[in-house]
């Protein structure tokens, strides 16, 4: 009975005479929510420490152990010289975010200019865009040697790298994104007596900017992919780079740590995206759902 | 008084691939200056072909298009579309990432007529005698569909047009709201008289608003029936079960359902 | 240029009625300026060196490239390679269906589940597939698995969140239509939900088959010893710069080749979306 009277009270949540959720009731889901994501948080560390360290399942016991590598992340001194406390870690990492910076910014820059042009211009689409559906299912690491040949130096060809991963993703979305404007407001923009620099400020980027947003989630992701492989590849410095040497060096700690950060940096750079594309779309969080 | 509408001879014929689909046949129509001109008639009939070459978006392939004895359009040219003949579009047209009163200001200040204080100004004004004024800083997402109409009809307004041009407004709207917002527009224009050339497929709708009702055949479209409404404005909802209301919806009726059966039975697609 | 509110196949509602042979050019205008560009810059290309054009010059001249590929079609080790890497892709791509397909489901239907699982994948997912290649090498015990591997990691991302995404979005109306109707929660998960998110789970696989051949020819290059990836490295190893450009465009062929067979099999498998 009072089992019940529990599960009761967890599914419908209490509210005061008013109609306003109790604070108690307001955040039962949300903690719930934390705690069930810890736990799952804990059963895979858990798994990590019972398959690797401890027990050394099967070819599980080779992986890189989860207790020397949280050790080693920490020390002041580490084996291989890498952890939170060494400039050495602190170096890969900013060359990393350094190129991810420059290519992410010039290939939104290029990437938007180029789609609204596409989008704009029907002679200029008829000439350019065919080159670039030519161009787009090439993997990006396919293009890894021809950069190569064709760049000054190595740093400058994970950069190209990375930049062209970006770009391509971006300039796709900014296109589909500026056709998907509904032409009606094109058509009550002209009415109005909007002149064409008119209507690209206030009709084409306002109304292109979802669809961009999303694209620029993916070409984040997608610039954190080609540097790691490009810094594999044709790197000196750098959180791939950094990887690839310690796993040719038998350091799978530093492996894991490295590995770790990419994690992280990935999610951190995705989030930033989002949250400014949230604050660019103000417009879109205030829609009533629903009310036609 | 400006807005004189005069429509001869107007055609319009599409090349779709290798069919020729006539979309007009030959419309001739007269709107007197200050007139508020319905046209119903089945969805897909042509009346939107119609309202696009008035306001620039189309052009005619024979015909003529003249408004105050200037050349709207003739056979394949349009003056551009301008603020003499504004739209207010069936799905609305309210940009949704600019506020509501960025939305009714911004075309006098593009076209560059008054300031942005003015403009303002002069929003605020319009808006207030919609009842809308406490919505001027909030995005059209936010308002229900009557309001979104409203801010639409006056942004369409306060840049002075010398016809307005509306299709179907309210067809997506609820029959409660609708019943409003016809009397809203009615009193708005006692106010602010214009020439309107107003589009729906409602014959209470359009017998309620108009000085003259046109009815369209189905495709092609040729003028069916015009009948002119002597009923005294400003009207209330209650003539609409008044005798005379029914003897003019009885005179039209036939004829309208009878382009509705024929549109149906060929398949006509909904314009949803 | 005004903005043209014309329609998309270049035919603008304020064209005055023209003869025969110009509305032939207007309707296929875009193609011809397409091809023209294509063909002015393969001119360019071609006449680089005398030319002295900067980057282009440094590649082999088309010519060059038609001759290389002529020879590279002849020889069966570039098959061999093309067999090697489809090979990988199929089997990447159908595990990641597998895989991700069914776990996307319990995921999105289950709020326990989803709560405990979400963290750890969006823990792991950020970290770029090519650098789980060194885990992936100690770990399988073939290189052929830890290739496969990769492929299936960068695939299941999208898989998942595409399953996840759809799942979740399906009409309420349409459970409790099927609900009204008597359906019992086998027949609604069978017979109503998943038809109802196969359009998106389909866009998942278009997109992670492209996503496949990205990791596909990483893994190659990076730690394979056949395949094209690997062929591609080979190549530029070797300063065959003209095969390099063979290897790159048949990769790029191959992709979209896989891309549009994987949404030829989405459109037979739901009939009832319209195409995009």
């Amino acid at each position: 009975m009072a089992k019940d009277a529990r599960v009761q009270v967890e599914t419908a949540p209490r509210s005061d005479g008013a109609g306003k959720l109790t604070a108690h009731a307001r955040y039962r889901p949300i903690l719930l929510q934390v705690f069930q994501g810890v736990v799952g948080l804990g059963i895979f560390f858990l798994l990590w420490y019972l398959l690797v360290d401890c027990f050394g399942v099967w070819r599980f016991k080779q992986l890189p152990h989860l207790v020397s590598s949280v050790r080693e992340f920490l020390s002041r001194n580490p084996t291989y010289g890498v952890s939170l406390f060494t400039a050495e870690y602190y170096r890969h990492l900013w060359a990393s975010i350094q190129r991810v910076a420059i290519a992410f910014v010039t290939a939104v820059t290029c990437g938007t200019s180029l789609g609204i042009a596409l989008a704009w211009n029907r002679w200029f689409r008829a000439a350019v865009f065919p080159l670039l559906e030519l161009a787009r299912p090439i993997p990006i690491l396919a293009w890894i040697p021809l950069v190569i040949t064709l760049s000054p130096s190595r740093p400058a060809s994970v950069i190209i790298l990375t930049f062209l991963a970006a770009f391509f993703i971006t300039t796709l979305n900014t296109m589909l994104g500026v056709r998907s404007i509904d032409e009606v407001y094109f058509r009550a923009a002209r009415s109005l007596g909007f002149s064409d620099f008119a209507i690209l400020r206030h009709i084409v980027i306002p109304g292109a900017l979802p669809h961009i947003f999303v694209g620029l989630q993916i070409a984040m992701a997608a610039c954190w992919f080609s540097l790691v492989a490009s810094e594999i590849v044709a790197g000196t410095a750098g959180l791939g780079y950094k990887v690839w040497e310690a796993y040719y060096y038998v350091q799978f700690d530093t492996m894991t740590i490295m590995m770790a950060t990419l994690g992280l940096c990935g999610y951190l750079s995705s989030m930033l995206v989002r949250r400014i594309g949230k604050a660019l779309m103000s417009w879109r969080e205030e829609m009533l759902g629903g009310l036609s | 008084m400006q807005g004189a509408l005069s429509i001869r001879g107007a055609r319009k014929v599409y090349d779709a691939k290798t069919a020729k689909v006539v979309a007009l046949d030959s419309i001739d129509l007269d709107i007197a200056a200050g007139e508020f001109c319905a046209v119903v008639g089945p969805s897909g009939c042509g009346k939107t072909t119609l309202l696009n070459a008035i306001a620039g978006f189309d052009t005619l392939s024979r015909g003529d298009i003249t408004l105050d004895g200037q050349s709207l359009a003739s056979a394949n040219a349009s003056a551009p579309p301008d603020a003499s003949r504004i739209v207010v579009f069936q799905n609305g047209a309210l940009f949704p990432w600019r506020t509501v009163l960025w939305n009714v200001a911004c075309g006098p200040i593009m076209q560059r007529r008054l300031t942005a204080v003015q403009a303002n100004q002069q929003a605020m004004e319009l808006l207030a005698r919609v009842g809308l004024q406490d919505s001027a800083n909030k995005f059209p997402g936010e308002l229900s569909g009557g309001q979104r109409r409203r801010v639409e009809i006056v942004r369409a307004l306060i840049n002075e047009p010398k016809v307005l041009l509306l299709d179907e407004p309210f067809r997506a709207l609820d029959a409660l709201t609708k019943s409003v917002m016809q009397e809203y527009l009615i009193e708005l224009l006692t106010y602010v008289p214009k020439t309107v050339f107003f589009i729906t497929h409602d014959l209470e709708e359009a017998i309620f608003l108009g000085d003259k009702v046109v009815v369209f055949s189905s495709r092609p479209a040729r003028i069916r029936q015009s009948v002119t409404i002597d009923i005294p404005k400003p009207r209330r909802h209650e003539i609409l079960t008044s005798p005379r209301f029914l003897e003019i919806k009885a005179m039209l009726s036939g004829a309208i359902h009878e382009e509705a059966l024929r549109a149906f039975t060929v398949g006509e697609r909904e314009l949803a | 240029m005004a903005f043209e509110i014309a329609n998309i196949d270049g035919s603008a509602d304020n064209a005055a009625e023209p003869s025969r042979p110009r509305k032939f050019l207007l309707r296929h205008a875009s193609f011809m300026v397409g091809s023209l560009t294509i063909l002015l810059l393969g001119l360019a290309w071609e006449f680089a060196r005398p030319l002295g054009l900067p980057g282009l010059s440094r590649l082999p001249a088309p010519t060059a490239i038609v001759a290389a590929s002529a020879e590279l079609l002849h020889s069966p080790m570039f098959w061999e390679a093309c067999y090697k890497s489809t090979l990988r892709i199929i089997s990447g791509f159908c595990l990641a269906q597998i895989v991700g397909i069914p776990l996307g489901f319990i995921m999105a239907t289950n709020r326990t589940i989803f709560n405990s699982a979400f963290p750890v994948a969006e823990s792991l997912r950020p970290i770029p597939p090519v650098a789980w290649i060194p885990i992936s090498i100690i770990f399988w015990p073939t290189r052929e698995a830890s290739t496969i591997f990769i492929v299936f990691l960068g695939a299941f991302w999208i898989v998942l969140l595409n399953t996840i995404g759809g799942v979740s979005t399906i009409d309420q109306t349409y459970r409790r239509a099927a609900l009204s109707l008597g359906s019992s929660r086998g027949h609604l998960l069978r017979y109503i939900i998943f038809p109802a998110t196969l359009p998106t789970i389909v866009t998942g696989m278009v997109i992670s088959m492209g996503i496949c051949w990205e990791m596909v020819v990483a893994a190659e290059m990076i730690a394979g010893d056949t395949g094209l990836g690997y062929l591609l490295w080979q190549s530029f190893e070797i300063s065959a710069t003209a095969q390099v450009l063979v290897c790159m465009f048949t990769i790029g062929l191959a992709g979209f080749l896989s891309s549009a067979a994987i949404r030829k099999l989405g459109r037979l498998l739901t009939p009832w979306s319209p195409n995009e």
